[in-house]
């Protein structure tokens, strides 16, 4: 049996999704998580269940609607699950009366049903299936309430199907006055079925409302964002790094030399020992080191999304990004890319505006993400030896000045247009689950070190290979004979115009960082633990400091393209 | 500050205000069946809940939930206050 999840834009349609499944998809507290349908079968049946992305009607005007659209009325499912907010009933009925024209048997899930007590509402679901013609029933997918129920009612038997028709409202130029006057009716049918099912009780001033007295006061709002972000970025990048950096790196110094050792006594020869020490140990190893300083940041950016902060951030900064061209959603794609470019990239999809999403996609990959930090911790630990802290951090507002410049340069010569809409829901604040935030950051965490144990690792390979042998295939060669350094001065006078100098180390650090940024860190390691004496590696350094703002810039890996 | 039977456009509103919506002229016709869609019809009752720090957009409550919209789009919104 097919079934679909549909539902608005952050009404918990991925919390029942993974609820149904025991998948973990993304979760997020603003609206326009799920961007793409994502497809699981229903624990304890063999149900194929759709996710759909959040939508408020099925007309045919963006990309969610478009796909949510071709699924209701062209994919024939047997049944939808029409997730509707509880606490939002009235704009939420909307798409219920669209879904309930398709002829295709919808189930009406009334979710965060634990939280009408606590909004001093309840709710006659009996009433409601008579006046709606659908059945009702009422869940919390974050608490698992009423998902047997749930289950059981899609289990039921259908009758026989019915062909499909597409209501002619929703063709693509039907006049505007008549679409009005139908919303219009809809919603005046809506009034009615609420006025009959919800009694409410007064409520006290919501404790969003508050907090956003604060958060989102004059003098306040703006003060309280940049401590949050530097802390997010001091904590992650400054503090913890330098600490667990140095702690990670020495052990894994140590087990190096270990594992060296057993070698050496094991009889293994001199180049495998070479390579397994100089080159996986130290490679990957050097990537691995970073490992703490990504579960900080990615546990920052996981609680931003989930508590509802980050739609805050993005009414914070409308008014500045609408100069520059973008809106205040262009700010969701940029901080997620602090943690990948991918999922930022794909987050653009929320921006309505095509020219506005065109650009924010270009711009996403300027973020330093988290693949960068291993990067900018090394040179910063190396520039500014007792401040590295507030030097990465700062590299942030680095990466949003040049964020800025590009910007304006795209929005004077390519896209001419002026920012024209900001439309957005504004959530409550929700106390992040912690369950849900440790399976995300694990997930992100255990994504890096798989690509540690895979890119990385036949990387350093090859490296350590091209920097131990000669163009004549032999070992153990002095390092300014390698193959690697011979391939780097020969191409080294192209970059010379933005490393600043002629370095063949550099420069092949440089084109690694094309690959995968974090390899950069990698062959830096490897070429630096095979150089013969100290201030052969540390030469590698000793290139201007706007290497390292070049990379915190090199826009794209591998992996974003 | 508007007054009780006033009309006006949404954005001359005040946080705390309620009006009713008049009509909605707004030029974009994706924009505008986007509200539509979203419950911002002829007859709804809206109120001012917070203002960004700015000064713009402006946070509205309809039909129980919060939308963030730009001053610009709801200039083009008339409405009759009535608190």
């Amino acid at each position: 049996m097919k079934v679909g999840l549909v539902g608005n834009q952050n009404s918990g349609k991925t919390t029942l999704f993974n609820c149904l499944t025991g998948m973990n998809a993304k979760i997020g507290n603003w609206p326009g998580v799920t961007i793409e349908k994502k497809v699981g079968t229903i624990k304890g049946t063999k149900h194929e269940i759709t996710d759909l992305p959040g939508i408020y009607s099925l007309s045919p005007y963006s990309a969610e609607e478009e796909v949510s659209r071709n699924f209701v009325f062209n994919e024939n499912p047997d049944v939808i699950i029409n997730i509707v907010d509880a606490t939002c009933l009235e704009r939420s009925l909307f798409l219920t009366t669209q879904l309930l024209e398709s002829n295709c048997k919808v189930i009406v899930a009334l979710n965060m049903a634990d939280k009408l007590e606590e909004k001093g509402l309840s709710i006659d679901e009996k009433k409601m299936e008579e006046m709606l013609g659908a059945k009702v029933i009422k869940i919390s997918a974050l608490k698992e309430i009423g998902i047997e129920e749930l289950i059981k009612e899609i289990n039921k038997p259908l009758k026989s199907k019915q062909n499909k028709v597409i209501p002619q409202y929703l063709s693509k130029d039907y006049e505007l006055e008549k679409y009005e006057e139908i919303v219009n009716q809809k919603y005046s049918f809506i009034s009615k079925v609420v006025e009959n099912c919800i009694k409410k009780k007064i409520k006290p001033e919501a404790i969003s409302d508050k907090l956003d007295k604060i958060l989102l006061n004059r003098w306040l709002a703006f003060p309280i964002f940049i401590i949050i972000m530097f802390l997010i970025y001091y904590l992650s990048v400054g503090i913890v790094g330098s600490f667990t950096v140095d702690l990670v790196g020495d052990s894994i110094g140590s087990f190096g030399e270990y594992i060296g050792k057993l070698m050496q006594n094991l009889g293994a020869s001199e180049w495998v020992n070479s390579l397994v020490v100089d080159g996986i140990i130290a490679g990957v190893g050097a990537v691995l080191g970073f490992v703490p300083q990504l579960i900080i940041l990615f546990t920052c950016i996981s609680l931003l999304e989930t508590t509802g902060y980050m739609s805050r951030i993005s009414l914070l900064l409308d008014k500045i990004f609408r100069k520059i061209g973008l809106s205040g959603k262009s700010l969701i794609p940029f901080i997620v890319g602090s943690g990948c470019s991918v999922p930022g990239i794909m987050g653009t999809r929320i921006i309505e505006n095509e020219d506005e999403r065109k650009m924010t996609t270009i711009l996403t990959p300027f973020i330093p993400c988290s693949a960068k930090l291993p990067i900018i911790a090394l040179f910063a630990g190396y520039f500014f030896p007792n401040s590295s802290g507030i030097a990465s951090s700062s590299l942030y507002f680095f990466a949003i000045v040049v964020i800025i410049i590009s910007a304006l340069i795209m929005k004077k010569f390519v896209f001419k247009h002026t920012s024209n809409t900001y439309i957005s829901e504004l959530p409550e604040y929700k106390l992040p689950s912690a369950k849900y935030i440790l399976k995300d950051v694990f997930d992100k965490v255990m994504a890096f070190i798989k690509r540690a144990g895979t890119t990385i690792l036949l990387c350093s390979i090859i490296v350590w290979f091209l920097l131990s042998f000669s163009f004549k295939m032999e070992y153990g060669v002095d390092i300014e004979e390698s193959i690697l350094a011979g391939i780097g001065t020969k191409i080294s006078w192209a970059f010379k115009p933005i490393l600043g100098e002629n370095s063949w180390e550099a420069t092949v650090s440089a084109l690694q960082g094309l690959v995968a940024k974090e390899q950069v860190v990698s062959s830096m390691a490897v070429i630096n633990g095979l150089a013969e004496d100290a201030s052969q590696g540390s030469q590698i350094f000793a290139s201007e400091r706007s290497i390292w703002f070049l990379h915190s810039i090199i826009s794209i890996c591998f992996y974003g393209i | 500050m508007k007054t009780i039977g006033e009309i006006c456009s949404l954005s001359e509103l005040k946080i705390g205000q309620t009006a009713v919506v008049k009509s909605i002229n707004i030029t974009n016709k994706n924009v505008k069946r986007h509200l539509l869609d979203m419950g911002l019809t002829k007859g709804t009752k809206v109120s001012i809940k917070k203002i960004a720090p700015m000064g713009d957009p402006i946070d509205i409550l309809l039909r129980g939930y919060e939308l963030a919209i730009r001053k610009a789009d709801l200039k083009q919104i008339e409405v009759e206050v009535i608190q």
